[in-house]
């Protein structure tokens, strides 16, 4: 008798560990496909993100310019080989440039596709880039400076004075924005309230906008007036340039040189110098647009700029202006 | 000496055994119930993952344009339904019979996604469910009850969607706030 109720509780233990094992493997085998769905999803996000990212940094080191050929002729810069397309592109993804439908003439708008691959997961997108607008910073140099070199006042006040207008970033160079943000504190450069952060940008692209200007109907350092309201024109002066008394002027200041200010200059549009500015002590140059040089800039005088769409738009009205590139669209292709 | 198996004996081992077998069926019916509980909670996570992949997808995408011809990126935006354009074709215009139109709708307790002139329900056991759109500073536009118009969409740089699901049967929910960009930088 003993033996038969040792019998039927060993079958009872069986039974109940049978069906706690069973309920165990089932609890266990959903546990486990959550796990593979989680991993995939994360592996997923990951990947997209650096498409993303990829797609941000490329963005960035796309020039501000008036269309996209020197993209598309990939990284040598020279149309017709077989680099034509290719993109310079971060570790961890691909990048490939061609022009989109409808603009391979003009090439105004191209397609970017990025592949990018990231915690065990792949993706890629496509954009649909093209120009924008005119680049929003008050102050757009070709080098940056040495911080001694601001000995004077550099006040940068990037509130456009326009209703619902948005706001410019202080000032725009090439190198990485803690660079930038380090510069501006080391020079000591005073931005207003509401200025947006400087930018990593390129230089200005001022050849080519000097070959614009030589083509369209232009006058010359005469249009610069002494008193009153001077009206927008297009000024283009073929080498250095010192301001020795004081003038007033409007539109696009173009110096294909060192624009050198030993007195006041007070300008409403764009001035640019492709050799450099330099501000005497005691002499001002006071902007309201924007200020774009190709070389170094040195102020031991005081150089106040503020935004002023309305000034660059009709500079932009006189002859089309660089424009920054942007995304005008995106899909995840798989 | 053995007296053999008597009656008292029978009577508890059959109390012993009602004793185990009821504990062996209590375990295997909370056994079960968790499973149960567990496989619809892991499925409802599932559906609303899937559904907030699936407007990320079409947000991100929302206003694609590669001939520049100006297609707006949400054509409805309200707090319960948002519809979204793209020209994922390239030839210039935007298909209403296709994907290039896409919209989310949440209407009495389920979350549907209309592809084209196609519904397809996403998720059903929806208790809250609205979309929220945010300008270029990540602030809510005041909300009309017809929705958005045309010039307060063009100012809609990112759409938010909140979303909570409860399957029947489960005390837990389902939850999840998504932001996505519109995929546009002018």
């Amino acid at each position: 008798m003993r033996g038969e109720r040792g019998t039927a509780a060993l079958a009872a233990a069986l039974v109940a560990l049978a069906v706690s094992a069973a309920i165990g493997a089932a609890i266990s085998e959903v546990a486990r496909t959550e796990l593979v769905l989680a991993q995939t999803r994360r592996a997923a996000a990951a990947a997209l993100a650096a498409a993303d990212g990829c797609l941000a940094e490329v963005m960035t080191r796309v020039a501000p310019g008036w269309d996209f050929a020197d993209l598309l002729a990939g990284p040598d810069g020279v149309a017709g080989n077989g680099d034509d397309g290719s993109l310079a592109t971060p570790p961890g993804c691909t990048g490939g440039a061609a022009p989109a439908p409808g603009a391979a003439a003009t090439r105004a708008r191209i397609l970017l596709r990025i592949d990018a691959s990231a915690g065990g997961g792949r993706r890629a997108l496509q954009a649909v880039v093209a120009r924008g607008s005119v680049p929003a910073a008050l102050l757009w140099l070709g080098t940056l400076p040495a911080a001694d070199a601001i000995g004077g006042s550099l006040a940068l006040d990037g509130v456009d004075p326009a209703a619902g207008a948005p706001a410019w970033a202080s000032f725009a160079a090439p190198a990485p924005p803690e660079t930038l943000d380090a510069w501006a504190a080391g020079a000591r450069v005073a931005s207003s309230n509401g200025t947006l952060p400087a930018w990593s940008a390129g230089p200005p692209s001022l050849a080519a906008l000097a070959a614009l200007v030589l083509a369209t109907p232009h006058g010359d350092a005469g249009t610069l007036v002494t008193s009153g309201a001077p009206a927008p024109t297009l000024a283009y002066v073929g080498g250095d340039f010192t301001v020795t008394t004081p003038l007033r002027g409007a539109g696009l200041l173009f110096v294909d040189g060192t624009l050198d200010i030993r007195a006041a200059l007070d300008f409403t549009g764009l001035v640019v110098a492709s050799g450099g500015v330099r501000v005497a002590g005691g002499a001002s140059l006071t902007v309201a647009g924007a200020v774009w040089i190709g070389s170094t800039l040195a102020v031991d005088g005081t150089v106040g700029i503020r935004a002023d769409g309305a000034a660059i738009a009709a500079v932009d009205g006189f002859l089309p202006l660089p424009r920054r590139a942007v995304i005008l669209g995106q899909q995840d292709l798989d | 000496m053995s007296r053999g198996f008597g009656l008292l004996d029978l009577l508890v081992g059959m109390a012993l055994g009602l004793v185990v077998l009821g504990a062996i069926t209590a375990a295997v019916g909370t056994g079960g119930r968790l499973l149960r509980n567990a496989s619809a909670r892991g499925e409802g996570e599932d559906t609303t993952q899937m559904a907030v992949e699936a407007l990320t997808f079409d947000v991100r995408r929302a206003g694609y344009d590669p001939r520049a011809t100006g297609v707006t990126p949400i054509t409805e935006a309200v707090a319960d339904r948002v519809a979204l354009a793209a020209d994922l074709d390239a030839d210039g215009a935007v298909d209403p019979d296709s994907e290039e139109t896409t919209a989310y709708i949440c209407r009495g307790g389920r979350l549907s996604r209309i592809i084209g002139r196609q519904s397809l329900p996403l998720a059903d056991g929806i208790t809250s469910c609205a979309f929220r759109y945010l300008d270029e500073h990540g602030t809510a536009l005041s909300l009309p009850a017809a929705g958005l118009d045309a010039a307060a969409r063009a100012r809609v740089r990112a759409v938010a969607f909140d979303v909570t699901l409860l399957p029947s049967g489960l005390a837990g929910a389902s939850r999840r706030t998504v932001v996505v960009a519109l995929r546009r930088t002018m």
